[in-house]
C-alpha cells in the first residue's frame, strides 16, 4: 500500500516537472510575442480609455 | 479584493491612480508630525498650510527631496495614510506601481519598495518617471520614432528620448522647481535684506516668475522679515530680478536637455525637429521655460495637456496592462 502510494506521487512530481520544465523551455520562443503584446499595450487606442477616464473625470469637476 | 493602485511619489505632490477608477487622490507630499509624540496630525493638503507656520511642537516636512526618501520612517507613514485614504486596509493588499526618478540609486530604490510593502502593499514595482510620462502624454511611443519627453519635477528634472516602447537616452539631474523656490529666497535675503518662507517663494514664481523675457509682466509686493530690525517689511520685486536669481537652475535645466539631445542616435534626432519634445511636470508650467528650452536648443518645444498628471496616467496604463508591461520595470531591466 505504501509502495503504491509513493509511487503514484513520485509519478505526479515526475509529471509536474516535465511540465514545468516543457513550459520554461518555450518562453523563448515567446520573445516576439511578448514583445507585440508590449507595443500593442502601448498603443494610443489601448492608453486611449486611461486618457479619457481622466479627461471626462475633469470636465465633470470631479476629476483627483 | 484590492484594486492595483499607481502612485506618482513626487518630491512636490503625490498623486494615486487606481485600476479601473482613474486618480483618485492628488495632494502634496507633506506630513505634520507632533514632535514630542510622534503621532501624525495632518497629511497632503492639510498639512501643506501648516509648513512654516506651526508651533514648536509641530512639525510639518516633505519626506523626499530630489525626488528621494530622505526619512525612511515618515514616508512609509505617508504612504500607509496615503493608502488607507482610497481604500486599502490590512486584509485588500494591492500591486502597486510607483514612479521614481531615473537617477535613483540601488539604496533609494529599496526604500521606496520596502516603505510601499511596509504600508501595505502586496508587490510593490518602480518605473522611470519619464517613461511614465511619455505613455501619460499620450505620445506615440510604440511607433519607430523619436519622442523627447522633458519632466520637471518638484526635485529633478529629467530628459529621455523613447522610441519603439524603451528608453533610448536619458538625462537626469536633482534640480527641480524647489530649487526655484529657494534661489528666489536666497536673492530676496541677500539682495534685499529680508527672509521669506518657501511658500512665499512660490508665490513670487508663480506671479511674477519667468524663465526667458514675456510679455505683459507685472511687479509684485513681498512681504517677509527684515533681517536686521527683525520687523516685518515689504519690498517691490520686478521679473527681471527673480529672471537672474534663478537664472543657474534653468540653466542646468536646459543644459541637461541639450546632453540628452547630444546622446539621442542620428537617425531619431532629425524626427525631434520636426516633432519637438513635450514637457511634463509643475515645473515645466514656468512661463518662458518652454520658450528658453527652444531658443538654447532650436528645438520646438511642446507642452503636454496634462503636464501634472501625465506621469501618474503613464503609471496608471501599466497597472492597467501589467502582464504585458510588466518588462518596463525597473528590476524587471536589471
Amino acid at each position: 500500500m505504501t509502495t503504491a502510494i509513493i509511487v503514484i506521487v513520485t509519478a505526479v512530481v515526475v509529471a509536474l516537472a516535465i511540465i514545468w520544465l516543457k513550459g520554461r523551455r518555450r518562453r523563448p520562443v515567446d520573445g516576439v510575442a511578448s514583445f507585440r503584446r508590449h507595443i500593442d499595450a502601448l498603443s494610443p487606442e489601448a492608453r486611449r480609455e486611461v486618457i479619457d477616464r481622466v479627461q471626462n473625470a475633469r470636465e465633470t469637476g470631479k476629476g483627483k | 479584493m484590492a484594486r492595483d493602485l499607481a502612485i506618482d511619489l513626487g518630491t512636490a505632490n503625490t498623486l494615486v491612480y487606481m485600476k479601473g477608477r482613474g486618480i483618485v487622490l492628488n495632494e502634496p507630499s507633506v506630513i505634520a508630525l507632533n514632535r514630542q509624540t510622534g503621532e501624525v496630525l495632518a497629511t497632503g493638503r492639510e498639512a501643506w498650510q501648516m509648513i512654516g507656520r506651526t508651533p514648536g511642537y509641530i512639525v510639518a516636512v516633505r519626506p523626499l527631496r530630489g525626488g528621494a526618501i530622505t526619512d525612511f520612517e515618515i514616508t512609509e507613514r505617508m504612504i500607509r495614510l496615503l493608502l488607507q485614504r482610497v481604500g486599502v486596509s490590512r486584509f485588500t493588499r494591492p500591486k502597486v506601481v510607483i514612479c521614481v526618478p531615473s537617477a535613483i540609486t540601488e539604496v533609494e530604490r529599496r526604500a521606496v519598495t520596502d516603505a510601499a510593502r511596509r504600508a501595505g502593499a502586496a508587490d510593490a514595482q518602480l518605473i522611470e518617471q519619464p517613461m511614465a510620462a511619455a505613455i501619460g502624454a499620450d505620445l506615440p511611443i510604440d511607433e519607430p520614432v523619436g519622442n523627447m519627453v522633458i519632466d520637471i519635477g518638484g526635485g529633478t528634472s529629467e530628459t529621455a528620448v523613447i522610441s519603439l516602447g524603451g528608453v533610448v537616452a536619458l538625462e537626469a539631474v536633482r534640480v527641480g522647481s524647489f530649487d526655484i523656490d529657494a534661489a528666489i529666497q536666497n536673492y530676496v535675503r541677500r539682495e534685499h535684506g529680508i527672509a521669506i518662507g518657501e511658500r512665499t517663494a512660490e508665490e513670487i514664481k508663480v506671479a511674477i516668475g519667468s524663465a526667458d523675457p514675456i510679455g505683459d509682466e507685472n511687479e509684485a509686493e513681498v512681504r517677509g522679515r527684515d533681517l536686521m530690525s527683525g520687523l516685518p517689511k515689504t519690498v517691490l520685486l520686478v521679473p527681471e530680478e527673480i529672471r537672474f536669481a534663478i537664472d543657474d537652475v534653468v540653466s542646468s535645466i536646459t543644459a541637461s536637455v541639450v546632453r540628452c539631445l547630444a546622446k539621442a542616435p542620428p537617425e531619431l534626432a532629425q524626427d525631434f525637429l520636426v516633432r519637438g519634445m513635450y514637457l511634463v511636470g509643475g515645473g515645466g508650467l514656468l512661463r518662458g521655460l518652454a520658450q528658453r528650452i527652444e531658443r538654447e536648443t532650436k528645438v520646438p518645444v511642446r507642452m503636454s495637456p496634462m503636464p501634472l498628471e501625465a506621469v501618474v496616467l503613464g503609471a496608471g496604463h501599466c497597472i492597467e496592462h501589467y502582464e504585458a508591461l510588466k518588462g518596463m520595470f525597473m528590476g524587471a531591466r536589471r
